[in-house]
């Protein structure tokens, strides 16, 4: 036996049917990564030479065609980085005439050989302050305090820039290696709140500090902290999002007290695969930047993607991630699933509605796609995972229970939706409606144990039948609660 | 479709909770719903009592079950013969109408409980050696001796009531 050469598909990162356009564009970002001009690690010359020479023959459709003639065939082999496993609700399609519905928990983990030995990533992180007026007094004190905390615990190979913004963004703290951190300190220190709140103008000033050392071996992050609603430049934000996503840049939106949407930052967050945190009391402040820090060094993947075709008789109805980081993730190709932790792999839920036009063949494909892992210093691009997610289709139903950790997740899951169908019944003013949703939810988190949110839920219920309203602390507090309730609940016991 | 029982909401084949109310829909021992057509499934008006008004029925069925508890109608029809009881783990028996998705465990259902014959115009039900029994307008039916049914008959299947209708068409 020998050591089987070496796959110009796996150099680049593709799969065997991928498009010329897929081809060039994995070459380029390789390339980028590995250019002579800019690597500096011994070897990585070699590895770009590789990919040229990969390059070179798969662009190519007649040099492409005579290669492809003499792979042997293609063996799903085991990924050398990432490992997965999929459940399902139901072990089969039942043959009817109405559509019916399927869920798949995706669970994506470290393969056992790489997590262990790879050092804790660099990071590049970048905070964008607000300091509008309503951050003055507890508020900006203990974030200047924890400011300057987190710049004593970066380790020499970290990046920390830092952002405020009012209506107008400044550099605090701009991004670099070799810093006076005296000096620095003392501009932190030097932070006056005054003026409106414009997310756009930070997030901008936020997303220029964290190109000039935006680096793939790094965890390239933002944290948006703010305590109030941003107004008519949403939509810029959101692009700007999706640009950071490109770039593979994630961010994290933490909202204080009960001011700032909720649904906005969660959106934002989510473009990259991140999602939002809600801080109750400016003193918590520092308890979730610190762990926020810490889940960032513990970084193995920064983002999985899941490309895939939509299946004409088979719609994804809903993506939702429960951990590492409770969230929602846009049921759209390529899903931003979000980051693998080593110690905490990451598990996708998704909903799929099967229409009974895809019931005509014995087996129905559901999801056809792949797998993409940005896995952290990890120079080389990792082989995309394919992923044909197929279920048999039977005249008769099945009985089989679901597997436990379907369950589990969903039970949880049902209560996080509860939550969403109350906020959403009463944004458009069916305040009935929505205090029947939050009395139900109120009722499943008593017969779980949740007596705390339960009482929240019960009040809120309250408000809204007798004063049309609720409070907006009390409406965030049950979304969050019941999101915090997600995680670990797709294990078997949770931690 | 599912009827949740908490909230009579119709939650698609499939799903594990109601998209309602948040109710478990299914037994954690079976995911089955029912196994007879579902075209015709309709929900009836809460609990009918006495004089009752009347639920919608299958159209082309002979009989209709009309399950007092939870308010479903279950339409009898393409064959003559129905098994009644509860499809439960590792059982190999398989009624061929499973009424777990109706809190049938709870109720004392038998896992092959019951049967509901047509002959010709005149049907006909038997018990079949339950644990819990099976009744008839309150009256316990020997195990394995038939009795005939008339329209708006109660039937019990331990504590599960359900009425009959025959369509007298």
């Amino acid at each position: 036996m020998f050591a089987s050469p070496s796959d110009h598909y796996a150099t680049l990162g593709v799969l065997r049917d991928a498009t010329q356009e897929e081809i060039k564009r994995a070459y380029l970002e390789a390339a980028q990564r590995l250019h002579p001009d800019k690597n500096v690690a011994a070897g990585e010359t070699e590895l770009f030479l590789g990919i040229q020479q990969a390059y070179e023959i798969l662009s190519n459709p007649k040099r492409r065609a005579q290669y492809d003639a003499t792979l042997p065939p293609e063996v799903q082999v085991d990924n050398k980085f990432i490992r997965h496993e999929v459940f399902y609700s139901r072990p089969s399609l039942v043959q009817i005439k109405e559509d019916q519905l399927l869920y798949i928990l995706l669970e994506i983990d470290p393969s056992a050989k790489q997590s262990g030995s790879l050092p804790a990533p660099p990071l590049n992180l970048c905070l964008v302050l607000d300091r509008s007026t309503s951050m003055q007094g507890d508020k900006m004190d203990i974030l200047k305090a924890t400011a300057i905390q987190l710049m004593r615990t970066l380790r020499p190979q970290d990046v920390l820039s830092i952002v405020s913004f009012s209506d107008r963004a400044e550099v605090v703290v701009p991004a670099s290696i070799n810093l006076d951190r005296r000096k620095q300190e003392n501009s932190i220190q030097m932070m006056q709140p005054s003026g409106g709140t414009e997310i756009y103008q930070g997030l901008e000033a936020g997303m220029k500090e964290i190109r000039r050392t935006l680096d793939p071996s790094r965890v390239n992050h933002i944290i948006l902290l703010t305590d109030g609603e941003t107004y008519g430049d949403e939509q810029d934000c959101l692009l700007l999002a999706e640009e950071a996503a490109r770039q593979n840049v994630g961010i994290t939106g933490m909202g204080i007290g009960s001011e700032w949407n909720d649904i906005f930052l969660d959106a934002l967050a989510g473009k990259t695969g991140g999602s939002s945190v809600y801080i109750t009391e400016p003193k918590d402040i520092e308890k979730f930047l610190v762990n926020k820090f810490k889940s960032l060094t513990s970084t193995y993947a920064d983002e999985v993607l899941l490309e895939f075709k939509t299946q004409e008789h088979v719609r994804l109805n809903f993506a939702f991630r429960l951990q590492p980081e409770g969230g929602q993730v846009e049921a759209v190709s390529p899903l931003h699933m979000g980051p693998i932790l080593r110690d905490t792999p990451l598990h996708i839920l998704l909903e799929l509605v099967v229409t009974p036009s895809a019931l005509d063949n014995e087996d129905v494909l559901l999801l056809d796609g792949y797998l993409k892992a940005s896995v952290v210093s990890q120079p080389l691009p990792v082989p995309p995972i394919r992923l044909r997610l197929k279920r048999d289709v039977f005249p008769e139903p099945k009985a089989e229970p679901p597997p436990t950790r379907v369950l589990k997740a969903l039970s949880r899951l049902t209560l996080y939706r509860m939550q969403e169908r109350a906020q959403s019944a009463a944004s458009q003013g069916r305040y009935d409606e929505a205090a029947k949703h939050l009395q139900n939810l109120a009722t499943h988190l008593l017969s779980q144990g949740e007596t705390g949110v339960a009482k929240t839920a019960m009040l809120e219920a309250q408000n809204l039948e007798n004063r049309r309203a609720w409070s907006a602390s009390g409406i965030k507090d049950i979304k969050y609660k019941t999101r915090a309730l997600l995680l670990g609940s797709g294990k078997e016991k949770p931690s | 479709m599912i009827i949740c029982s908490n909230c009579k909401h119709a939650n698609m084949i499939g799903a594990l909770f109601c998209a309602e109310c948040g109710a478990q829909l299914i037994g954690r021992d079976t995911l089955t719903t029912q196994s007879i057509a579902t075209e015709n499934l309709k929900t009836a008006s809460r609990r009918t009592t006495g004089e009752m008004s009347q639920p919608v029925e299958g159209e082309n069925a002979w009989a209709n079950l009309h399950l007092l508890d939870t308010g479903q109608v279950l339409p009898l029809s393409s064959r003559n013969e129905f098994t009644m009881g509860r499809i439960s783990e590792g059982q190999p028996i398989m009624p061929d109408i499973d009424l777990s998705p109706y809190q049938a465990y709870a109720a004392g259902v038998s896992r092959l409980h019951a049967v509901i014959r047509r002959n010709g115009a005149a049907i006909a039900f038997m018990d079949l050696g339950s644990a819990n029994g099976t009744f008839v307008n309150g009256n316990r039916l020997t195990p394995n001796t038939e009795q005939m049914l008339n329209h708006g008959d109660i039937l019990a299947l331990g504590k599960m009531r359900i009425q009959v209708l025959i369509d007298k068409k």
